[in-house]
């Protein structure tokens, strides 16, 4: 309503000559207050994607929209019911359109500094996400790899903070540290409000494969179902994240680094912890080259499906097929047609995962021994690499991090010179 | 109150705080559980073949730690059909999460189950878990393995399995659909765990037979699944060929035997 006054104004007031741009001019100045010259209003993108490969019809769409827009508002406008445990003051800062409210404070930040690589939705399709590599983050699927937490656990507020603060090197993810500790904070409190949203989104989308089929394919529309049963249970892993921290026992002592460094490489290289096999032999990330992250093999499965699914139906003769198989016939290639156009624009080019180069000596998710430790620990949710928790001693895990830590600096090594090689030679 | 509200209205007054609620308590106390009229049970059984002429199995190129893997013919696993046309790997359970479980099934739930990682392969393709239920991933083999399990209701987990060891893990929730195993490390091993809150789940074995020991007597809904062709479209059941939605097939059990015969399988059902 507001975002249409505003264009039916603004177009009212467009200059025809010098005079009538003096006009235009003031009259937008004194709209402005009411908010003429905003960009339009923002809305949140449907996880297209999902709702595709879940067939739901125009009509689950829109309910799951509706569902989603009284749960967590708009762009513009975020709200959150108290369940989600998440502050709305903070959701206002980064929320909207880049502005100053009353006291001069900068609001719009996510818009500002997030938008333009993980989208206003967070969905990582944000303008500059195709150029990247490796892409931003999908917040939807509310998976984050570098955290404190075990690997299946939500990240803690202060992770979140942290790779804001940092930055992630080795990715197009620069540090916010010139920002203030309250706006990294209401930026942190965003991600996790477009992480539940997402995660909300998909868990709906997803719930009506399993209705009744007296349900008619529609979701209930009860408190009970939309909130107990779906948001609850997911903001409930958010609020509880720092519960789930990993207890990290110290570095062992009585053991001189070399010692330890000694022990890691053979772990390293051993059956047991098996970094080798990916992060390969000479520990330059070569091992395993044709794996996927969670999030691009999702779109490769589904390329796949679409691939074989649009090769039957093109084998499929229709010629004597009764009225009710051409009909479903008919609705197959439909679908087939719809998906590919939704992963034309809500899809970008999977891509693999590279196991990390171990010697140039650059740790996404932190450069800290601790930051390692957690990394061996829990693995990397979302990508293939697996935990050692429970198969290598915490003590162990240690050793490896040391060994970790001296790769870069290594000499010779594995990599079979005559020579020492110094790290910056070897790329 | 007024009759015709919108859906954005109808969603929007959920979350208003200013309208009382009607409780849905009602609900509740009039939806009958689903119990047998006594205490009686069936076995339902049946055999699934394919129709039509079965693809070979695919050889898998063992290009990791080919010294040990390479030693074993390695066969993709996601269509297996046998000589005379039984189709094993498809997955029979009963839909009803509230279902009334026989006395001698209960004691089941406590036995582990084992994924094994046996000669560069899951064993078995399929594996059937309760909630509740230890699921023991194991390593028969002398190279190291990783189980990648990507639940969906449940938190995905992904343990390292190094050789002759075993990681246990349990589920709260039961998954909608089967979900899959992989090892990271060995990219052709793939397999499929069905994650259920009651016994009644079953996987056709390499003659394509299933059975459902003691299941209520009375109506049931059986679903059908199989990893290439998702929930079962159609199937052709005693020669009449039968479309079942999501793979959902209504049954009438009786005491003692239930044999469904033999489910035809259609050959595109599978070339998905």
């Amino acid at each position: 309503m507001n975002g249409i006054m505003n264009t039916t104004v603004c177009s009212v007031a467009r200059p025809l000559h010098k005079s009538a741009l003096v006009a235009g001019l003031l009259l937008c100045l004194i709209v402005t207050a009411t908010g003429c010259g905003r960009t339009p209003a923002a809305s949140f993108r449907l996880n297209m994607v999902e709702a595709t490969k879940q067939r739901l019809t125009t009509e689950q769409e829109k309910q799951v929209a509706t569902v989603l827009l009284a749960m967590f508002g708009t762009p513009d406008e975020p709200v959150c019911l108290p369940e989600t445990g998440l502050d709305e003051a903070k959701l206002r800062l980064s929320a909207g359109p880049v502005r100053s409210d009353i006291v001069g404070r900068k609001n719009g930040l996510y818009r500002e500094h997030c938008a333009h690589c993980h989208g206003v939705t967070g969905d990582a399709l944000g303008p500059t996400a195709a150029f990247l590599n490796p892409y931003p983050r999908d917040y939807r699927p509310g998976v984050f790899k570098f955290k404190s937490t075990e690997r299946a656990d939500k990240p803690t507020h202060a992770d979140l903070v942290r790779v804001l603060h940092n930055g992630i090197p080795g990715t197009s993810m620069p540090s916010f540290a010139l920002l203030s500790a309250a706006q990294v904070d209401a930026l942190a409190e965003y991600v996790k409000y477009l992480s539940i949203r997402g995660e909300t989104e998909l868990a709906l989308m997803r719930a009506f494969f399993e209705l009744d089929d007296d349900a008619l394919g529609k979701l209930p529309e009860s408190r009970e179902f939309l909130v107990d049963e779906t948001l609850a249970p997911i903001a409930e892993k958010w609020k509880t994240a720092a519960d789930a921290q990993i207890a990290v026992p110290p570095m062992p002592t009585g053991i001189d680094l070399v010692a330890s460094i000694a022990k890691g490489k053979e772990l390293f290289y051993g059956d047991k912890a098996n970094c080798v096999k990916c992060h390969g032999v000479t520990g330059l990330g070569d091992g395993q080259a044709n794996d996927y992250d969670d999030w691009n093999k999702a779109i490769v499965e589904i390329n796949k499906e679409i691939t074989s699914g649009s090769e039957k139906a093109r084998e499929t003769s229709t010629s004597g097929m009764s009225a009710e198989d051409l009909d479903e016939h008919r609705k197959q290639i439909a679908w087939l047609a719809k998906f590919d156009n939704v992963l034309d624009g809500d899809a970008l080019r999977p891509r693999t995962i590279p196991p990390r180069n171990l010697r140039h000596g650059i740790y996404r998710g932190g450069r800290r021994p601790l930051d390692l430790y957690y990394r061996i620990h829990a693995g990397i949710n979302g990508a293939p690499m697996p935990a050692a928790k429970g198969t290598v001693p915490p003590e162990d895990i240690w050793h490896i991090v040391n060994y970790i830590r001296s790769l870069p600096y290594e000499l010779d090594g594995e990599l079979g010179a005559d020579k020492p090689m110094l790290a910056r030679d070897r790329f | 109150m007024p009759t015709a509200l919108s859906l954005t209205q109808r969603i929007s007054a959920l979350f208003s705080p200013a309208v009382v609620r009607p409780t849905l308590i009602a609900v509740s106390i009039f939806a009958s559980p689903l119990v047998g009229s006594a205490d009686e049970w069936g076995t339902i059984k049946g055999r699934f073949k394919f129709g039509g002429t079965a693809p070979k199995q695919a050889d898998l190129k063992a290009d990791k730690d080919p010294e040990v893997c390479g030693k074993h013919k390695l066969l993709a696993e996601e269509l297996v059909v046998a000589e005379d046309g039984g189709v094993a790997n498809v997955v029979v359970f009963v839909r009803d999460k509230s279902v009334k479980v026989h006395p001698d099934l209960a004691a089941g739930k406590n036995e582990k189950v084992v994924l094994d990682n046996k000669d560069c392969r899951f064993e078995p393709h399929v594996a059937v878990v309760q909630t509740g239920q230890q699921l023991v991933l194991k390593n028969s083999d002398t190279v190291g393995h990783n189980s990648n399990v990507a639940t969906v209701k449940n938190p995905p987990s992904n343990s390292l399995i190094p050789a002759a060891g075993e990681s246990t893990i349990t589920f709260q929730s039961d998954e909608a659909i089967p979900a899959q195993v992989t090892c990271n490390i060995h990219p052709w091993m793939k397999s499929w765990i069905v994650v259920r809150s009651n016994p009644y789940a079953a996987v056709s074995k390499a003659d394509g037979s299933f059975e459902l020991k003691n299941v209520p007597a009375g109506d049931l809904e059986l679903q059908f699944w199989h990893e290439k062709a998702g929930y079962l479209g159609e199937m052709t059941i005693g020669g009449k060929s039968e479309k079942v939605a999501k793979g959902r097939k209504k049954v009438k059990v009786a005491a003692g035997d239930n044999d469904l015969g033999e489910l035809v399988l259609d050959a595109s059902l599978f070339s998905k």
